[in-house]
């Protein structure tokens, strides 16, 4: 088919549009960077600077040598939380869905119920009353306290339960005949069909563990306990605010979920879809 | 093995199979979702300063006090305006950037990739590249800098209430970070239209806005939908980028307040006051529920035979 | 997020804003995270807790001191986030600090709930006598001592003397004087004031009253500026606040000597402890002025003084050898309070015998502000001022300095809600 003019025109102006809101959007990175490597006198200066004088790589030294700032200690947390929450989430929520859309039992449509039920209130409207049980437990300022609450995650079993409903039984049928049970059919068949799935599902909680901020901020009000968000936010608004400090440190902090996205896009992008309606 | 026994678990052991797979998970939910919220609505019942087991009761007061606290109404009205700003703006955003990139004829993926990207960055990380370089208040912020280019003055976007900068600097912050999620949602209703609809189209001699107008947007209705309803639950549940943007040493300003940093202030700022702190609690849970329902009316969640 | 300071809240509108910002909360724990554990050895174990101390240094200071002390086992919590509120939630639960320090001392509401404990018995007459007697004054309830005061805070105005010159301004002496000069030194690199960025809410609400020669509450406890003059000098905030010269919006608030420094502002209000800064980034080129008094005729000029006092919890497990290190610490060990005073950011002794021989305090800018201290120190809030109507204040500050509510009207209902607290406290 011949292009037109017009056409041609159009698709040109759709570049450019997209050209500048591509370049909107990765603004604020290009200003993680620019900042965190930067000295303070150069991200102070009175004339716009694009580029640092010179590279500070030195500040990400400075940064995990500074006493005041528990830099790598919150991140060393952080990557336990969503690294922990991730795989429970997976392992308990793989296993719920599986058993919701497989194992007939009698009551299974109660049970469904009571789970989706609690889709209807989001986790961050109740924080209140997970402080009270939480502390109560005196899980404030623990690792279990940040973890153990986030493992039980309704959304990720109703979309597995939708998952599996939708698993070709022939596969489960095949293994089934052989004498294998539920447990067995589930691990030996249906997870290792289902990695794509499973894959999208992680992405998605690890992302959402990594960048959790109010949980957090509840419950672990004690320093060595601080998750690399809080860290942040605390000096966000600290007595003496490092400025190169404080950029590369969050530039430190967004880079794992960076290099996710870059490699795992599919896996993200998937996740997202599933999670954003519900089909 | 007696008989009560081999009931309980069932033909085949299901009853019990059942148990092992759905168990732990429906035993975590009811003790980190249920108990909790049980005991908070006994505790909005109740005077809870600094304690979890009260004695003190006090039927309704602690809702009343909730409803006839004027931070607490404002803090509804914020979220308002806040919802009036952020979805339709979000939407229209992801929607185009949607269009845009699925008519990409090369570098599409790339262009996915980078209006996605934001989507990595947590609250905190934008809300720091928001306040101290993109929209502080003194000359050597970005935005200001740019005004400079025009000869106008820097502005204080975060300190001043007249005119209200400070949505500008909240509203952007959340559009950057959510746009590339709702496009990709855009993206996936987008490759669902099948292209024979197009192709009827073109015959018709339809091209440009009319087949937006005429066959798209139709054709996402049920995207279109979604995204409207989690960008309005989402704006709900708004706290990290105000918490991060607006408080300081001297607290929070009186401005500004969504929800849940009002709740934040209430329940767990001066002193533990669970009583108060519930009932606000309880309140926005059911406002929250509420949408939720009607959520699930539109695009069917929940039903069993979906 | 409430920042970590409340040092800067501390010298604000005193307790107020510091119960209004939150960030942790709950029960923090001392001694189950560090290192103290519940016991070890046959020493007892003490939690102590400090906010945190912007100058470098500070905290690797105060972990020194612990570690001399010979008798208890001692596990130093340093907190940046918001210390107050930290604080006040921990003394409820079991996981409390055994010694804290808290701005100006406990509050009231800690006194009367029994949190803390009487230290009258630390100090003998004489020492007694050496302690800076307002500090004292401010720590004292009904003749009982619950706090002992380690080291003096104030603020003061800071400018920049060669851009006056150029400006051709002199330093002003009364608020109208200082908006006038606000004006000249601002052009389009350089605002003329920084009060902080939220344009002095939190920390003009007593220099505003002190200027207009009003206080807080009278000398006999009762709501001290329902008055005229405290309406002209609110109302001079707002002018200030619109009149385009002041500096708004800086990285840093007006606790941090960056934005003078960096050359953002002509002129400063901040606390003596960022002369150390900025004395090596503008040598010789700044002098200090108390915040001015409101007109020729009206009021005086004023400075806001503190101090961290370090206090005992009455749920520690050991009080007693709570108490002995508090002696110890802030009572025997001279040259450590020396150390603590001037070797990092500056304060002052708050004892006067170690005043005296503060070398760093005696010349400069340094030496003005101390005169400062001895002629135009006002302690921050009273200690009847409770946090609830400090909030009230500030939100009503806040309301006049950036929304232009009227002052007259803001007043009243902060009197309200004073009158009520100040019902509660003494009734």
């Amino acid at each position: 088919m011949q292009r037109s003019g017009a056409d041609k025109a159009g698709s040109a102006v759709r570049y450019v549009v997209l050209i500048g809101g591509a370049l909107l959007f990765l603004l604020p990175f290009y200003l993680l960077v620019r900042n965190g490597l930067s000295t303070e006198q150069d991200i102070t200066s009175p004339s716009w600077k694009f580029f640092p004088s010179s590279l500070q790589w030195g500040n990400i030294g400075e940064l995990f040598r500074d006493p005041a700032v528990p830099m790598a200690r919150s991140l060393v947390n952080s990557l336990v939380i969503a690294v922990v929450q991730t795989a429970g989430v997976l392992v308990i929520s793989g296993l719920a869905g599986y058993g919701l859309a497989r194992i007939p039992f009698r009551y299974a449509n109660a049970v469904f119920y009571f789970i989706v039920a609690t889709l209807l209130i989001p986790a961050a409207v109740t924080f209140v009353p997970s402080f009270v049980l939480v502390s109560t437990l005196g899980w404030v300022s623990t690792l279990r306290g940040l973890i153990v609450p986030g493992l039980f995650q309704a959304f990720a079993t109703f979309l597995f339960r939708q998952y599996f409903l939708g698993f070709p039984r022939e596969l489960e049928e095949a293994a089934q005949l052989d004498g294998t049970g539920y447990w067995g059919t589930f691990w030996r068949v249906v997870v290792p069909n289902s990695m794509g799935f499973i894959a999208a599902i992680g992405t998605i909680t690890f992302i959402g563990s990594w960048n959790a901020f109010l949980w957090p901020l509840v419950i672990a009000p004690d320093q060595n306990a601080w998750t690399v968000q809080i860290a942040l936010s605390t000096f966000l608004t600290a007595q003496t605010i490092n400025l190169p400090q404080l950029f590369i440190a969050a530039a430190i902090a967004i880079l794992p979920l960076v290099v996710i996205f870059i490699f795992l896009q599919r896996w993200i992008v998937q996740g997202v879809e599933r999670s954003g309606i519900s089909e | 093995m007696s008989q009560v026994t081999a009931r309980l678990r069932g033909r085949y052991d299901r009853n019990l199979w059942f148990a092992i797979f759905v168990g732990p998970f429906v035993l975590g939910l009811l003790v980190f979702v249920y108990i909790p919220i049980v005991w908070s609505v006994v505790l909005s019942f109740f005077d809870a300063h600094n304690t979890v087991t009260p004695t003190k009761f006090v039927g309704l007061g602690n809702y009343l006090d909730m409803l006839r606290d004027a931070a607490f109404r404002s803090s509804l009205i914020t979220f308002v305006v806040f919802a009036a700003f952020i979805v339709p703006t979000t939407f229209v955003l992801s929607l185009g950037l949607a269009l845009l990139v699925n008519r990409a004829r090369f570098a599409k993926t790339f262009f996915r990739s980078v209006f996605f990207l934001p989507t990595a960055s947590s609250y905190v990380v934008a809300a720091l590249i928001w306040k101290l370089s993109i929209f502080n208040g003194v000359r050597f912020g970005l935005a200001n800098t740019v005004l400079g280019w025009f000869a106008i003055e820097p502005v204080a976007w975060l300190s001043v209430t007249q005119p209200p900068w400070y949505w500008l600097v909240i509203v952007s912050a959340r559009m950057w970070l959510q746009a590339g999620f709702y496009m990709i949602l855009f993206l996936a209703g987008l490759q669902r239209i099948s292209p024979s609809l197009y192709e009827a189209a073109a015959i018709d001699g339809a091209t440009g806005w009319r087949v937006l107008r005429y066959i798209t947007l139709p054709q996402l209705r049920a995207t279109s939908t979604a995204v409207l309803l989690l960008l309005l639950i989402n704006a709900f549940q708004a706290f990290d980028e105000f918490y991060n943007l607006l408080s300081s040493a001297g607290g929070y300003p009186p401005y500004a307040r969504p929800p849940l940093v009002y709740l934040y202030y209430a329940a767990l700022g001066q002193g533990q006051d669970f009583g108060h702190g519930s009932a606000g609690a309880v309140i926005l849970t059911l406002l929250i529920a509420i949408v939720a329902l009607a959520q699930g009316r539109i695009v069917g969640l929940g039903r069993r035979d979906d | 997020m409430g920042s970590g300071f409340s040092r800067r809240r501390l010298l604000g509108v005193g307790g107020g804003l510091a119960a209004m910002a939150v960030a942790g909360c709950g029960s923090n724990t001392g001694r189950d995270t560090g290192s103290g554990g519940s016991s070890s050895g046959s020493k007892p174990a003490l939690a102590q807790w400090y906010h945190q101390y912007g100058e470098a240094g500070t905290q690797q200071a105060v972990q020194r001191y612990a570690k001399e002390y010979p008798d208890a086992t001692v596990t130093v919590q340093w907190s940046p986030g918001d210390y107050d509120k930290k604080t006040a939630a921990a003394l409820l639960t079991d996981n409390g600090p055994d010694v804290f320090e808290y701005g100006n001392g406990p509050s009231i509401d800690m006194i009367k709930g029994g949190q803390v404990v009487d230290l009258s018995d630390l100090l003998d007459d004489t020492t007694k006598a050496d302690f800076t007697p307002s500090l004292m004054a401010r720590m004292t309830y009904q003749d009982k001592l619950y706090a002992i005061p380690q080291v003096t805070d104030m603020q003061l105005l800071v400018y920049r003397k060669s851009l006056l010159e150029q400006a051709g301004v002199q330093p002003p002496q009364t608020v109208d004087e200082l908006l006038a000069a606000a004006k000249k030194l601002t052009t389009d690199k350089v605002k003329g004031l920084f009060v902080g960025n939220d344009g002095g809410v939190g920390i003009l609400g007593g220099p505003a009253l002190w200027s207009a020669g009003l206080d807080y509450l009278t000398e006999d406890n009762q709501f001290g500026f329902d008055d005229p003059a405290a309406v002209e000098s609110l109302r001079k905030l707002r002018e200030l606040f619109t009149s385009k010269t002041l500096l708004l919006g800086a990285p840093t608030d007006w606790s941090d000597p960056s934005a003078f420094t960096q050359g953002l502002t002509a002129m400063q209000f901040t606390g003596l402890w960022t002369f150390p800064a900025i004395q090596k980034a503008l040598p010789d080129d700044f002098g200090v002025l108390p915040w001015p008094k409101l007109n020729a005729s009206t009021g005086k000029p004023s400075v806001p003084v503190g101090a961290y006092g370090s206090t005992v919890s009455a749920k520690s497990k050991n009080v007693d050898a709570a108490k002995k290190f508090v002696k110890w610490l802030w009572v025997d060990q001279a040259d450590k309070q020396l150390d603590f005073a001037q070797s990092y950011g500056f304060h002052i002794p708050a004892r006067k015998s170690l005043a005296e021989k503060a070398d760093k305090l005696k010349s400069g800018p340094a030496a003005d502000a101390v005169k400062f201290v001895n002629e135009n120190g006002h302690a921050q809030t009273p200690i009847l001022w409770s946090p609830k109507s400090g909030t009230a204040y500030s939100d009503a500050l806040n309301r006049i300095i950036k929304s232009g509510s009227d002052p007259a009207t803001e007043i009243k209902a902060v009197k309200a809600v004073v009158e009520a607290e100040l019902k509660r406290i003494t009734g």
